[in-house]
C-alpha cells in the first residue's frame, strides 16, 4: 500500500538516521515530497510511503517511540474554512473536483479525489488554500 | 392595491411586515399568484457577494501636532490618495502594496480596520507655513479615524458575461483561472437572488435607497460608473448584457469585516468581496412580477476572453439555470461550469437584512431621485497627440 504521512521533528530528533531505519529495517520505499530539516532545529517531513501494511504500521510506531510526530495525509491541499468565503473560484480549476459546491453552494473538499495538481492554491482569492508543500 | 413606501414603513414599526427573500418569493407567487401575492409580502430581499474592483474608502485621519499637509501617503506600504486636503484621503481597493504587490493591497487594508486591526501609516510632505511636519510614521486604527467610509463607484453589476478562453493557452483574469480550449466558464452572479436583477428598470432602487453593505446600514450615493440602461434587454425588460450598475456608500466603523474580503486573482491583482442586500418594497403587482424571476429566465453571454479586445465575441447565450448546472454545452462540448461570487454568503445577506426588518431597525427609504433609462455608456478614443 502507500500511505502519505507528514513527520514533524522535535529538536532532539534531528540527527538521527530514521530514514535508514524505515528502509532497513522496515522494508519502506518513500518518496520525499517536501523536506525541511537541519540538524538541531526542528523541521518536517512529507514522505509517500510504500510498502506492506505491516511494515508501515511498524514504520510509523518507531518513528513515533522516538518522538517523531506523525500526521496522515490525504491531500497536500488544506482548505482554511475561516478564510473560505464559498465563491466557487477554485472548483473552475479543479478537474477532478475534488473541490466543488454543494447543494447549498458551500464549498467541499474531497481530499481522496486530489491530484495535487496545485492550481487552486493560486485560484483562490482569499488565498484560503494552501499546499503543505 | 397597491402600497406606499410609507404604509409598508408602518408595518415594519408595527411588526406586522411580510419579508422574503428574492428565491423564496419565487414560490410564494408560484402558489398564490401575483396579486394575492402583492397583497401578502410587503418586502423582497435581495444579495450579492461578489468580487467589485471599483471599491474604496475615504479616510480623514485627525491631525498631528504639529500638522502635516499628507502628500505622499501610505497605509501598510499600500499607497492612498494625497491629492486631498491636508488628512484626508482616498484608498482604493485595488492598489498593490510596495513589498507584498498584490497579494496584500488597498482591499486587505480596507478589511484589516474594518477588522479592527492596527494599520501602519507613513505620510510625507514639503512642509508649508500652516503645515510645518514633513514626515509622519505611525498607526492607527478605525477607531482613531475621524471618517472612514467606503465609497465604491461602481457595484452590483446587473447583469455581467460569463467567461470563457478558446486559446491554447490558460489565462489569468478577473473571471478567474481560465483553462485553455475552452477548458471551463465563469460566471459571477447572485441571479435570481440579485439586486439590480430584481429590480431590472430601477423602479425602486434609486440615489438615497438604504442598503446593506458590509454588515451595516449605507445608501446608493448616485449611479455607478458605467451605467448603462441602454443595454439589450429581453421582452420583459431584464437585461441580457452588462446594464446599470451603483455607487455605495457606508460607513466602515458599522460595518462587519465577515462581509468586506480582500481577494487575490493571480496574475490580475487585488479586489475587494463586497456584500451588499437591497430591499425591494412590493409597491404593486408589477413590482411583484420583476422579483419573481428564476434562473431559468436570467440571459447572459459567454464571452471569449482570450480575444484581446474590448469587444470580444460572444460564443453563446445562456440562462443562469445553465450556468448553475454545473455544466453546458458548446457545439458538442461538455463545458464546467463555476461561479465566482459566493451565492452562500448572498443567501447569508438577504437573511440578515430581512432580520433586520423584521426587527425594525431598518426601513425602507424612498429614492430621492431615479436613474434615468437609456444611458449608454461610451468608449475611449486614442486620439494621437497634436491632432486635435
Amino acid at each position: 500500500m502507500i500511505k502519505k504521512i507528514l513527520l514533524s521533528f522535535p529538536q532532539v530528533a534531528t540527527g538521527k538516521p530514521m530514514a535508514m531505519e524505515l528502509i532497513k529495517t522496515y522494508h519502506l520505499d518513500f518518496n520525499i515530497l517536501k523536506a525541511s530539516i537541519d540538524d538541531n532545529i526542528k523541521g518536517t517531513l512529507l514522505l509517500e510511503v510504500n510498502g506492506e501494511e505491516d511494515d508501515i504500521k511498524a514504520g510509523i510506531i518507531f518513528l513515533r517511540e522516538n518522538r517523531i510526530g506523525v500526521k496522515d495525509i490525504q491531500s497536500i491541499i488544506e482548505v482554511d474554512e475561516k478564510k473560505c468565503v464559498s465563491c466557487g473560484a477554485c472548483t473552475a480549476v479543479c478537474v477532478v473536483n475534488a473541490l466543488e459546491m454543494d447543494e447549498n453552494w458551500e464549498l467541499i473538499h474531497h481530499p481522496d479525489k486530489c491530484l495535487e495538481c496545485m492550481l487552486c492554491v493560486k485560484a483562490c482569492p482569499t488565498r484560503a488554500i494552501h499546499a503543505l508543500i | 392595491m397597491a402600497k406606499t413606501y410609507q404604509e409598508i414603513n408602518e408595518k415594519i414599526a408595527k411588526g406586522e411586515a411580510i419579508i422574503v427573500t428574492a428565491e423564496e418569493v419565487i414560490d410564494i407567487v408560484k402558489e398564490r399568484g401575483i396579486k394575492e401575492a402583492t397583497e401578502y409580502v410587503d418586502v423582497v430581499t435581495t444579495a450579492t457577494f461578489g468580487p467589485m474592483c471599483s471599491s474604496g474608502a475615504f479616510i480623514n485621519f485627525g491631525h498631528s501636532d504639529p500638522p502635516i499637509r499628507m502628500a505622499e501617503i501610505q497605509l501598510n506600504q499600500v499607497e492612498a490618495y494625497g491629492g486631498l486636503a491636508a488628512v484626508d484621503t482616498y484608498i482604493g481597493a485595488t492598489q498593490p502594496s510596495k513589498d507584498k504587490g498584490e497579494e496584500y493591497g488597498g482591499a486587505h487594508v480596507i478589511h484589516d480596520l474594518i477588522a479592527g486591526k492596527a494599520v501602519h501609516l507613513e505620510a510625507t510632505s514639503p512642509g508649508t507655513d500652516c503645515y510645518p511636519r514633513k514626515s509622519i510614521d505611525t498607526w492607527v486604527t478605525l477607531d482613531d479615524l475621524n471618517e472612514a467610509y467606503l465609497y465604491n463607484p461602481r457595484n452590483v453589476y446587473q447583469n455581467y458575461n460569463a467567461a470563457i478562453n478558446t486559446s491554447s493557452q490558460r489565462l489569468y483574469t478577473y473571471m478567474g483561472i481560465l483553462q485553455p480550449n475552452m477548458g471551463n466558464v465563469t460566471y459571477s452572479t447572485a441571479g435570481e437572488l440579485s439586486p439590480l436583477l430584481n429590480d431590472p428598470l430601477l423602479k425602486t432602487i434609486g440615489m438615497g435607497t438604504r442598503i446593506f453593505i458590509g454588515g451595516a446600514q449605507g445608501y446608493v450615493s448616485w449611479m455607478g460608473t458605467q451605467f448603462n440602461t441602454a443595454c439589450s434587454r429581453d421582452e420583459k425588460g431584464y437585461p441580457t448584457t452588462p446594464g446599470a450598475t451603483l455607487a455605495l456608500i457606508g460607513d466602515m466603523k458599522a460595518m462587519d469585516s465577515k462581509y468586506i474580503r480582500s481577494a487575490v486573482y493571480e496574475k490580475y491583482g487585488t479586489s475587494m468581496f463586497v456584500g451588499v442586500g437591497i430591499p425591494i418594497p412590493i409597491l404593486n403587482e408589477e413590482i411583484m412580477g420583476f422579483v419573481s424571476i428564476e434562473n431559468k429566465d436570467l440571459y447572459t453571454n459567454i464571452i471569449d476572453y482570450s480575444v484581446p479586445k474590448n469587444d470580444k465575441p460572444i460564443l453563446k447565450k445562456v440562462s443562469y439555470a445553465e450556468l448553475r448546472s454545473g455544466i453546458i454545452d458548446i457545439n458538442g462540448k461538455e463545458i464546467k461550469t463555476a461561479p465566482m461570487s459566493s451565492l452562500k454568503m448572498a443567501r447569508e445577506i438577504a437573511a440578515e437584512l430581512n432580520y433586520w426588518i423584521k426587527k425594525g431597525d431598518f426601513f425602507l427609504q424612498e429614492p430621492i431621485i431615479n436613474f434615468p433609462m437609456g444611458n449608454s455608456i461610451k468608449g475611449l478614443n486614442n486620439v494621437k497627440r497634436g491632432l486635435r
